[in-house]
């Protein structure tokens, strides 16, 4: 009893030295000898798991591949991940797009917790720097059994560095095009019980401008600085505790025309506090709270000073949340939590400041039917007190067929909750006069319109919006196989489907006196998203590591896919008049490459302490707007060209402490000076990191 | 192919045809030709005071005959144009700067191109209505055109054919092609471009 006791606790050690405490939610592994290179995710199963072994389509980005790859922002590094592509927002952000779905059905999780502040559903991962990520966690499929709301075609969590023993203080600078500067330090400090860090980031750049002809920039001047602190603290060998603060400020210009600017601010920060406490070698528990606020604010002065217009949005989230894990056997575990989510926005356009009240409850089943079968069944149901509540099932199992193959497959729900704009905008566009309306102000906005005698027709009928607006669903299937051929070659396939219901557009309601239309929000279209991703590693000894991927997208509406088998849909050619066009002529949803690929070559010469790489991605032809006026997207628009972004980066490490990088990304300077505003050219940069 | 090929011969008829109206008017019995003809840069200036909430459109609508072929401006007009507005001669004006109806023409919208549009559904006719608002309805994607918001442009919406029924019972059939002058989304808007085909015999229904 004793001697399994003390191998609990080398375990438990062996895990807090490698991958420290704040991330070990569990103290306890499944299925995976802690060798220390086998890779490990906490974001799939809420406990650690190693990644190959899991039966969902998952995948880990390390701070090796970060660090040689010479990234400083997230969307550096994830636009080079199989099936992941940033694009940009027109309010200058950029979101991740996953399985074909938009940035909107990507929860982005740091360190577990969720990042809040997407303004018009996007959230910027720009924002985030990758200084201070020890890994990056992907997991594809829809997953609101864990995580609720927004988790609907996967999770990205981000992983940051904790505390390292003893002290330690590291300087990293890297200078590129565009007047680019990137600065981080982090400071470490840990002795006994007490664990601590420090990190710091300054980031700015120039911009830079595509279209000299106005006093608009493509990507204005801007500044931005992160800080980040965690604490770490061992009350004894059962008890530890971690908070952790993050803050993060950016000051951007904001121009509009040649006489009128301004300047965008962004203020966040999130304060994270965590209790873990294990009872005995079957159950552990935490409690965690997390709080964090997002506010931007944006102002536009005319040439004398005087004020043109201002707005802000402020989002404010509070989540205390309990989990407790069970461990009858060694290989199963049950996962249980029991959460409460708070959030208010004050925005402008908003005629209240709406509050959102959620608890939610989760329970997850992770185990072996046999040595080789696992399954993993889970579900939450989160309660709401704006939308209907919602119940979100998964199921997924893998099957261990010989020492080298394996298939696994999983159903998932995920779901979308409607976001406050949809429910309570209250917008009226001052050139052109059209309003914009949440559902839930359309019963008191329209009547008061009328009453002001601004409301021609009625469209759609007010009592339309007495039930509640339905939060956006899909199902979620994963099929894969990996198969390992050799230790050092391994490949996997993955198909998968997404199908979304009560996907939420917007649609005229009525007409104005003005001639322009009053919009709404409503549950509408049914999407779908499928394909299949294939990834291929091959890692012929230590010092070469090459890895492909490819993902296949059909993304499509499916009322679109109606209208052109009930040949209701025309185009025109190039005298304007209309021709009609057929099913196959149905392109799909915009900014939905068909075809994404990537390869990459790291290669090590440890000899003279250098390290090379070369990383290519491509995207096959796109678009971005409907060009021949039919309100679809097909054959005869106006695509945007494939193209393909190749980088470079050659490290070399003097004297142990030093490393001085150089590289070039988007080496052929490809650019879309029409089209495609995040790609600015070629950036040469130089870079070096200094170990204290 | 075929479909420019298809334009270019209804170009050259219209050439031929549209200044020759009612040339041959001998025959009592024999039908008359269909005449196919495009309108080009048909002006339908308004003017916006944004000042005033709601703002304040004016502006002079823009009559036009099928049976003339041309701007008119007696009661003899079948659709009258302001901006992204347009007015069919029948029912009742629903705001006090329009024309007045004088006539009994009616008009709905029809998916297809013009050459597929062969039939007239009468039953389909609506007139403008002082209490159920136009006929063509206004809006973006509601009637004729779809509206970018991005860049402002308004665009006719692929394969909307207006279907006319004219008050001297005859019938026409229009497709707009452009809302730019020279149909350059860059130039000045409220300058309309169409194809149409009017059918000048009374009572018939097929084009």
């Amino acid at each position: 009893m004793s001697l399994n006791k003390n191998k609990i606790i080398i375990y438990f050690l062996a895990f807090v030295s490698y991958f420290g405490i704040a991330q070990n939610e569990n103290t306890t592994v499944i299925d995976s000898v802690p060798e220390a290179l086998e890779e490990v995710m906490v974001t799939a199963t809420r406990t650690v798991r190693q990644l190959s072994s899991l039966p969902l389509p998952a995948q880990i980005v390390s701070k090796a591949d970060i660090i040689q790859s010479n990234s400083i922002r997230l969307n550096d590094i994830l636009n080079e991940q199989t099936g992941l592509i940033t694009v940009p927002d027109f309010g200058g952000g950029e979101g991740i797009q996953l399985q074909g779905l938009d940035s909107q059905y990507t929860l982005i999780l740091v360190d577990g917790v969720p990042l809040i502040g997407r303004s018009a559903g996007t959230l910027d991962i720009s924002r985030l720097t990758v200084g201070n990520i020890k890994q990056i966690e992907i997991v594809k499929g829809a997953s609101s059994s864990l995580y609720g709301s927004n988790a609907l075609g996967g999770v990205i969590n981000i992983i940051t560095e904790n505390p390292k023993p003893g002290f330690k203080t590291d300087l990293n600078y890297r200078l590129g095009a565009f007047n680019t500067n990137d600065l981080n330090t982090s400071i470490n400090y840990s002795k006994k019980k007490l664990a601590t860090s420090f990190f710091a980031n300054r980031y700015s750049s120039s911009g830079y401008d595509f279209d000299e002809t106005d006093a608009l920039n493509t990507v204005e001047p801007f500044v931005n600085y992160t800080l980040n602190g965690k604490v770490n603290y061992q009350f004894n060998d059962k008890t530890s505790l971690t908070t952790s603060g993050r803050y993060y400020y950016q000051n951007q210009d904001y121009v509009a025309s040649e006489t009128i600017a301004g300047e965008s601010k962004i203020n966040e920060w999130n304060t994270h506090v965590k209790l873990n406490h294990d009872y005995n070698n079957k159950w552990s528990s935490y409690f965690k709270f997390y709080a964090s606020r997002y506010k931007a604010e944006e102002y536009l002065n005319n040439n004398d000073g005087s004020l043109y217009s201002n707005s802000y949005y402020n989002h404010f989230l509070v989540r205390p949340e309990i989990r407790a894990n069970f461990k009858p056997t060694a290989k199963t575990t049950f996962t249980g939590g029991l959460g409460f989510s708070h959030e208010t926005l004050d925005r402008t356009y908003f005629t209240s400041t709406p509050i959102f009240n959620s608890p939610y409850v989760y329970l997850q089943y992770d185990g072996y039917l046999n040595e080789n079968l696992n399954v993993i069944l889970g579900a939450r149901f989160d309660s709401h007190n704006k939308y209907k509540s919602q119940f979100s099932p998964k199921a997924a199992l893998r099957y261990k067929i010989n020492t080298k193959l394996a298939v696994k497959g999983s159903v998932g729900y995920g779901y979308k909750a409607p976001d406050f704009r949809q429910l309570y905008f209250d917008f009226i566009n001052s050139t052109v006069g059209y309003t914009v309306l949440g559902y839930n102000t359309v019963t008191t906005k329209i009547p008061e319109l009328e009453e002001q005698g601004e409301i021609e027709n009625i469209i759609v009928p007010i009592s339309n919006y007495n039930d509640a607006l339905y939060p956006e669903s899909s199902v979620s299937i994963n099929f894969g196989v990996d198969y390992k051929i050799a230790s050092s070659l391994k490949l996997s396939v993955n198909i998968f489907s997404n199908l979304i219901e009560d996907l939420i557009d917007t649609q005229v309601i009525a007409t104005k006196t003005n001639g322009q239309n009053v919009f709404s929000y409503y549950n509408v279209n049914q999407v779908y998203t499928q394909g299949a991703e294939f990834n291929a590693h091959w890692k012929p000894n230590n010092n070469l590591k090459i890895s492909g991927g490819y993902q296949l997208l059909y993304a499509k509406d499916k009322e679109a896919e109606n209208a052109f088998k009930n040949d209701e849909v025309f185009a025109r050619n190039e005298s304007g008049s209309s021709f009609q066009l057929q099913e196959s002529d149905y392109f799909g949803l915009y900014n939905q490459s068909r075809h994404m690929a990537n390869f990459k070559v790291f290669y090590n010469i440890p000899k003279i302490n250098l390290d090379a790489n070369l990383r290519a991605t491509y995207r096959s032809k796109y678009a971005l707007y409907d060009t021949n006026d039919n309100l679809y997207l097909d054959d005869y628009d106006d695509f945007v060209s494939g193209y393909s972004v190749i980088d470079v980066a050659v490290n070399k490490t003097f004297y142990k402490n030093y490393t001085v990088g150089i590289g070039a990304d988007n080496l052929f300077d490809f650019t879309d000076t029409q089209n495609i505003t995040n790609i600015p050219g070629r950036i040469l940069y130089g870079k070096i990191n200094i170990k204290f | 192919m075929k479909t420019i090929k298809y334009f270019a011969c209804l170009a050259l008829f219209a050439a031929f045809t549209s200044c020759s109206t009612d040339d041959n008017s001998g025959d009592e019995n024999e039908l008359l030709e269909t005449e196919t003809a495009t309108v080009s840069n048909l002006a339908a200036v308004q003017t916006a005071d944004y000042t005033t909430t709601p703002a304040t459109i004016t502006g002079e609508y823009t009559r036009f005959s099928f049976e003339s072929g041309s701007i008119v401006t007696d009661d003899s007009w079948d659709l009258a144009f302001r901006g992204t507005t347009i007015l069919v001669n029948g029912g009742t004006a629903v705001s006090d700067d329009e024309p007045e109806r004088t006539g009994t023409a009616g008009v709905y919208i029809a998916s297809g191109t013009l050459s597929s549009i062969t039939e007239v559904d009468t039953s389909l006719f609506v007139s403008d209505s002082e209490t159920d608002g136009l006929a063509i309805t206004t809006g973006s994607e509601n009637g004729w055109y779809s509206y970018d918001y991005t860049t402002h442009i308004i665009s006719p919406i692929a394969g909307k054919i207006l279907v006319v029924k004219t008050s001297n019972n005859t019938y026409a059939k229009v497709e707009i092609l452009s809302y730019y002058l020279d149909s350059d989304t860059s130039s000045d808007s409220q300058y309309y471009t169409f194809n149409y085909v009017y059918q000048p015999n009374e009572g018939e229904t097929t084009f």
